[in-house]
């Protein structure tokens, strides 16, 4: 049984699909990607999950209860770190999270947010006022904010972002740890494709309002079927003489003796394609192959190459 | 989708708990908003006590300082506790923080008593403070009006405070923070109507046809009766009750409409709503 399950989920803002019949389930204890461009409905998926906007059709359940109907309930199991959002900034950090433990309902509560700051490595700023506080800083302290209540289902929504890389990676891993110790599912949006590709199992690929693919990040690179091989060679060999070989086709210079060959299926084409550069009179000195990342998907697919 | 109207209605007391500790950290770190407990009312009460003090010497009623002041000092509960509904709910606009607050498993009641139990101290402290400088300045005596009609005025004032703040936050999230002036403009758009100062029967007919409607006016008649008289009235009261109770059952179903609304047009996610 999923801990989440998304049906036929459809929302308009005036004439704009923002979300196009959406289905997609979420297994317990997973940690899920949502990813996509700018307008493809992950802010808005999320947000109809928080209960801050209201779908015009599709139906949720969560922890197999339904969200319409048992939504606060659900809440209580639930959080949200959200970079873009705030606390009360005339409020310490300390005083934020007491706010938001009593409001979850938290037990030894002082404990617990004793416990998160010393995890995101923020315990000396605790008695700092939230308005004071820098905006990486300020994203530590979301947060701890949205694993106050241990929550059953977390919703990450851009959560490292202003983060400088080192305590961004430091965070990932302490995401990362909290997930396993607790087993929470996490839904994970990011614009940054080498953490979504190194913290999700599964990613649902976005792109207005539909889901293109669910898959590991391994199979959604795999939309991209062709990689990228340059060969370069020695100096002085002929390259015009080697781009005019019959069936070399998509061959282009790259640079000083150097070749680039697009192939779509390189595990058969790679072999062939160095056994007849050699045997055109090219002397081999390296070859690189460049496979298509999730980067390069969501640049396609942002796009409409995809 | 299907939704449930009394999910909105459920009330903790661990999330009210939450809630209260949050105002009161906004009061304690906030100097204006320590400061505002006090400065409009004091502002009210000098000005209405002066003008008092000026027409008793020409005026053949001795109880012209009382009804003033008394109608100062109850007013400024009713200016105090609707504004307070509409500042509380906005501090979490200006700091962005709507978004956590009504992500997380608030209700519209838990929200609606923490503003009202914080409300309350702030009003009582306003009251006492005022109470003493009007003892100070212009030997006006509340308490001679009695503990009992005190503490129904002061009710009813607050009551139908609250529903006015509900109305005013309903408003502002439907519209967004740029009728946040409500806020704080109401209480005085309502003032020339509410009889404060003056009996209803003074006022033109068609003025008096909205006073009418509206509870403080009733509430500030029993006031003037039980200065004249020593005596409450009972019957003003009852309507101001009555006509309180229907108006705060149609605000917080207003305030819930105005939240749905909201939520189906996205706009509890955009935080500037201007």
């Amino acid at each position: 049984m999923p801990l989440l399950e998304i049906r036929d989920l459809c929302k308009h803002y005036g004439g704009v699909e923002a979300l196009k019949s959406l289905s997609f389930d979420v297994e317990r204890g997973e940690f899920f990607g949502l990813l996509g461009p700018n307008g493809a409905g992950k802010s808005t998926t999320i947000n109809i999950l928080l209960g801050l906007i209201l779908p015009d059709s599709g139906a949720i359940r969560v922890f197999d209860q339904d969200f319409a109907t048992q939504q606060v309930e659900i809440r209580r199991r639930m959080n949200v770190a959200a970079a873009f959002t705030s606390l009360s900034g005339v409020l310490t950090v300390r005083e934020n999270l007491r706010v938001y433990g009593h409001i979850y309902g938290v037990r030894n509560l002082n404990a617990k947010i004793d416990e998160l700051l010393e995890r995101f490595e923020i315990t000396d700023l605790a008695q700092r006022r939230l308005q004071y506080l820098s905006s990486g800083q300020h994203t530590r302290v979301t947060l701890c904010k949205g694993l106050i209540n241990d929550p059953d289902l977390l919703l990450l929504d851009e959560c490292t972002l202003g983060l400088d890389p080192d305590i961004a990676e430091k965070t990932r891993r302490a995401l990362q740890q909290f997930q396993r110790e607790k087993q929470t599912t996490v839904l994970f949006t990011s614009h940054n494709m080498n953490e979504v590709e190194e913290l999700c199992g599964r990613i649902a690929f976005l792109s207005r309002g539909e889901i293109l693919r669910i898959d590991t990040a391994a199979r959604i690179k795999s939309l991209i079927p062709h990689q990228v091989v340059e060969v370069k060679f020695r100096p002085g060999t002929d390259l015009s003489a080697l781009r005019q070989m019959d069936g070399m086709l998509r061959a282009e210079p790259s640079g000083d003796s150097t070749l680039r060959f697009v192939l779509d299926d390189p595990e058969r084409q790679l072999d062939s394609l160095l056994r007849r550069l050699t045997q055109a009179g090219g002397y081999i000195a390296d070859v690189q192959i460049t496979r298509p990342t999730l980067e390069d998907v969501f640049i396609k697919v942002a796009r409409g190459e995809i | 989708m299907r939704y449930r109207l009394h999910q909105d209605f459920t009330c903790t007391a661990s999330a009210v708990r939450g809630l209260v500790y949050k105002f009161a950290c906004i009061c304690f770190h906030s100097l204006d908003r320590i400061f505002d407990i006090v400065y409009w009312p004091v502002i009210s009460l000098l000005l209405w006590g002066f003008t008092s003090t000026f027409v008793s010497t020409t005026s053949s009623s001795s109880q012209v300082i009382e009804f003033f002041l008394g109608g100062a000092v109850l007013w400024s509960l009713f200016w105090r506790a609707q504004s307070d509904v509409g500042t509380f709910i906005l501090e979490d606009f200006w700091s962005r923080n709507i978004y956590n607050l009504f992500a997380s498993p608030v209700t519209s009641l838990e929200l609606f008593c923490a503003i009202g139990l914080i409300g309350l101290l702030r009003c009582l402290l306003s009251l006492v403070f005022l109470s003493l400088l009007a003892w100070f300045l212009y030997t006006f005596n509340i308490l001679l009006l009695g503990g009992i009609a005190i503490a129904v005025f002061t009710t009813e004032l607050l009551l139908f405070g609250w529903v006015v703040g509900i109305v005013i936050a309903a408003l502002i999230f439907r519209y967004g923070l740029r009728i946040q002036v409500l806020a704080w403009s109401v209480g005085f758009i309502m003032q020339p109507f509410s009889c404060v100062f003056y009996p209803l029967a003074s006022m033109p007919r068609w003025v008096q046809v909205i006073a009418v409607i509206l509870p403080t006016t009733h509430v500030f008649e029993g006031l003037r009766h039980a200065i004249a008289t020593g005596e409450l009235a009972v019957r003003p009261l009852l309507t101001a009750l009555g006509l309180t109770f229907v108006l705060l059952v149609a605000a917080l179903l207003f305030f819930q409409y105005a939240l749905r609304q909201a939520k189906k047009h996205g706009l509890l996610t955009r935080f500037e709503m201007a």
